[in-house]
């Protein structure tokens, strides 16, 4: 039994921690503590989001409609067999089911609030996010710094306590960090060479959530040595998209591409564009995004922490120059807890970083604000000021946020800039 | 560079904290800001009966009827457009219509009385009842119904009102009660932690590690229990 658990301590906390008592304890400290500050959050808080994704789920049990949301079929998957599960384990599911299936989206959001089990059902419903959470904490041990355990130790307690990570999964309670430990676990094979496997799992995680698409010719280039690569990832990494595409198809008879390319937001990627003439336009994400990755290409053969770099390079340069939702800044933070280790100074423009995002959820009015709280008690929080028309009263609240928002534009392409000098001293080495 | 540290911290803290409490309780007294806040405000001060309203800065029309057993001595105007805004002050009736807009953030006005028991409320927003948007009391209590009677000495009675008995806290505390499994779970696995937590620090440096572990669980126990009394207490 003592082997046992031995080899399970050193499959999840790497050998160069287990070996030593003084890391391994730092480890358990921060990890409780972690884990601590998340179970506070976690049955207080949410957005509305949460609840409509397991209105999604408890349609899918109800129906059997497997289709129901066809442009988030894997991630609708996986809430439904949670859901199964829980539903089966704890009865307070049962009793909730019925404001599930409410269609009125208005009346299931007050009814659940009120309900006198609130508390049960988020933290129910938010645990399946913790579990993806502690498996990313452990994950991103073995991506980076080999035989270093005191930096393997930074980057667990960076994770651990980051405030954009805490507010994404347990204050705004989104679902993006299922997609993140894919993608985490497509990095690790990445890492350890086994191409066709770490495509493989990329393109799951594309089909899970589509934002792992942005580095997946970072990927290809990464990982391919021939011609005949380039092709066979490339193509694997859709395949993911084209089989839920497919199935979505041929099985439901509705598309999944079409209606997300028209959706509002694929269009936050052209959000940012530049005027010429007539009908002459650049969208500048398209275009930033072309030189990173044209810049990466020269650079493929550099090593497995350049293509870290340049991955939250992607993520950094898309919450700077496109509107965003909250969720979307979670896909950076990997790869920034990693680059903060080596690099103390990148860490406290982070901090800024999130200083000024604090104001930009302004932007999405009293849903990411005041109605976060609406557990506790909606009829207070749904009534009480809010903060928009409280800024309108004294000033324009656009301009406002907007004021924050270009602070953290600035600060995010100054770190991009100082992630891109730590590559070339990366090189150097 | 640390005592400096610790000062700021503290600061921030004690700024925090006092951020939070107003924002909770509404300050003291009544709490609005005209051309943000939405909704009715009702109050009493200095023996007058204060009824001020408020939009955030969109045309909405406020009318409502006031009227007592007792006798209205004074009315005095607050922010009041003769033009737009008709108010009319019988002997024990006061009616009233006004109009707020972009240009236009709050309007009301206060009365005096004698001799009287009650008041009874009839406040309309855009020709319907909004109750939850109706705030009487510095602690923004709501009526139940569209016309409602508040006695006397209301303002008395909820201005002695215990802080747990007012929301947000009275519904936070009711909540945890009544769902007493999942309260009792969460905090025991929060204890826990916690005990886990100065077990690699705290207890780990002491001679009786079995003794100080086995005290932190009987603690956490009665914590527990305790707290059982307390909110048991606070939502009786």
């Amino acid at each position: 039994m003592k082997l046992f658990l031995n080899k399970l301590g050193r499959i999840i906390v790497s050998d160069d921690i287990f070996d030593n008592k003084v890391y391994l304890r730092r480890l358990y400290k921060y990890f409780l503590s972690g884990l601590l500050v998340r179970l506070v959050f976690l049955p207080f808080f949410f957005q509305r989001d949460l609840l409509s994704t397991y209105q999604r789920a408890a349609e899918t049990i109800s129906t059997g409609n497997i289709g129901l949301d066809n442009l988030q079929f894997l991630t609708n998957m996986i809430h439904t067999s949670y859901l199964l599960v829980t539903k089966f384990i704890f009865p307070a599911v049962n009793d909730i089911f019925p404001v599930l299936l409410e269609k009125d989206t208005w009346i299931s959001w007050l009814t659940f609030n009120n309900s006198y089990n609130v508390f049960t059902m988020l933290a129910l419903f938010k645990a399946l996010y913790l579990i993806f959470d502690i498996a990313c904490v452990f994950l991103i041990l073995r991506l980076a710094f080999d035989n270093e355990p005191e930096n393997k130790l930074r980057v667990f307690k960076l994770w651990i306590f980051n405030p954009v990570l805490i507010y994404v999964v347990y204050i705004f309670a989104r679902h993006d960090i299922i997609g993140v430990f894919i993608t985490m676990v497509a990095l690790l094979l990445a890492k350890k060479d086994r191409k066709y496997w770490s495509i493989l799992v990329l393109a799951f995680a594309i089909a899970l959530r589509f934002f792992p698409i942005m580095i997946l010719p970072l990927f290809v280039f990464y990982l391919a040595r021939t011609k005949k690569d380039y092709i066979i990832f490339s193509s694997m990494g859709v395949s993911a998209v084209l089989s839920v595409e497919f199935l979505s198809y041929f099985g439901f008879g509705k598309s999944v591409i079409i209606p997300l390319l028209n959706t509002q937001h694929f269009n936050y990627i052209l959000s940012s564009n530049l005027e010429l003439i007539i009908h002459d336009r650049i969208f500048i994400f398209v275009a930033v995004y072309v030189i990173i990755i044209l810049s990466y290409f020269h650079v493929r053969k550099a090593g497995f922490e350049v293509l870290l770099n340049y991955s939250a390079i992607v993520y950094l340069a898309y919450v700077s120059l496109c509107y965003f939702h909250p969720q979307y800044f979670l896909w950076a933070i990997p790869f920034l807890v990693i680059i903060f280790a080596r690099n103390r100074l990148i860490m406290y423009y982070h901090w800024i970083q999130f200083a000024m995002f604090l104001v930009i959820l302004i932007y999405w009015g009293d849903l990411v604000t005041k109605f976060v709280l609406a557990p506790i008690d909606h009829k207070y929080f749904v009534y009480i000021t809010g903060i928009i028309p409280l800024i309108e009263r004294f000033y324009d609240s656009a301009k406002f946020v907007n004021i924050f928002r270009s602070i953290f534009t600035g600060v995010s392409l100054w770190m991009i800039y100082l992630i891109y000098k730590d590559s070339k001293n990366l090189m150097g080495d | 560079m640390l005592n400096r540290n610790f000062k700021i911290n503290r600061v921030l803290a004690v700024a925090l904290l006092v951020a939070i409490i107003v924002i909770l309780t509404g300050c003291t007294g009544i709490f609005y800001v005209p051309g943000a806040s939405y909704g009715y405000y009702i109050w009493e001060e200095d023996d007058s009966i204060f009824v001020e309203w408020s939009a955030d800065r969109k045309e909405t029309e406020f009318e409502g009827i006031i009227s007592t057993d007792g006798e209205i001595t004074s009315h005095t105007l607050k922010e009041w457009e003769q033009d737009e805004d008709v108010i009319k002050a019988g002997e024990n009736i006061v009616s009233f219509s006004s109009t707020l807009d972009a240009e236009d953030y709050s309007d009301g006005f206060s009365f005096t009385l004698k001799d009287y028991s009650y008041l009874e409320f009839d406040l309309k927003m855009n020709d319907g009842y909004d109750l939850s948007r109706i705030n009487l009391g510095g602690f923004l209590e709501s009526p139940e119904e569209g016309t409602f009677r508040i006695e006397k000495d209301y303002f008395e009675q909820i201005e002695t009102k215990p802080w747990y008995q007012r929301r947000p806290f009275s519904e936070f505390f009711y909540k945890l009660f009544s769902n007493k499994y999942f309260t009792f779970l969460y905090l025991f696995i929060l204890g826990i932690i916690i005990i886990e937590i100065l077990r690699v620090t705290v207890i780990s440096r002491k001679k009786k590690k079995a003794l100080w572990i086995t005290l932190s669980y009987v603690l956490l126990v009665a914590v527990e229990v305790l707290i059982y009394f307390i909110l048991k207490f606070l939502v009786s």
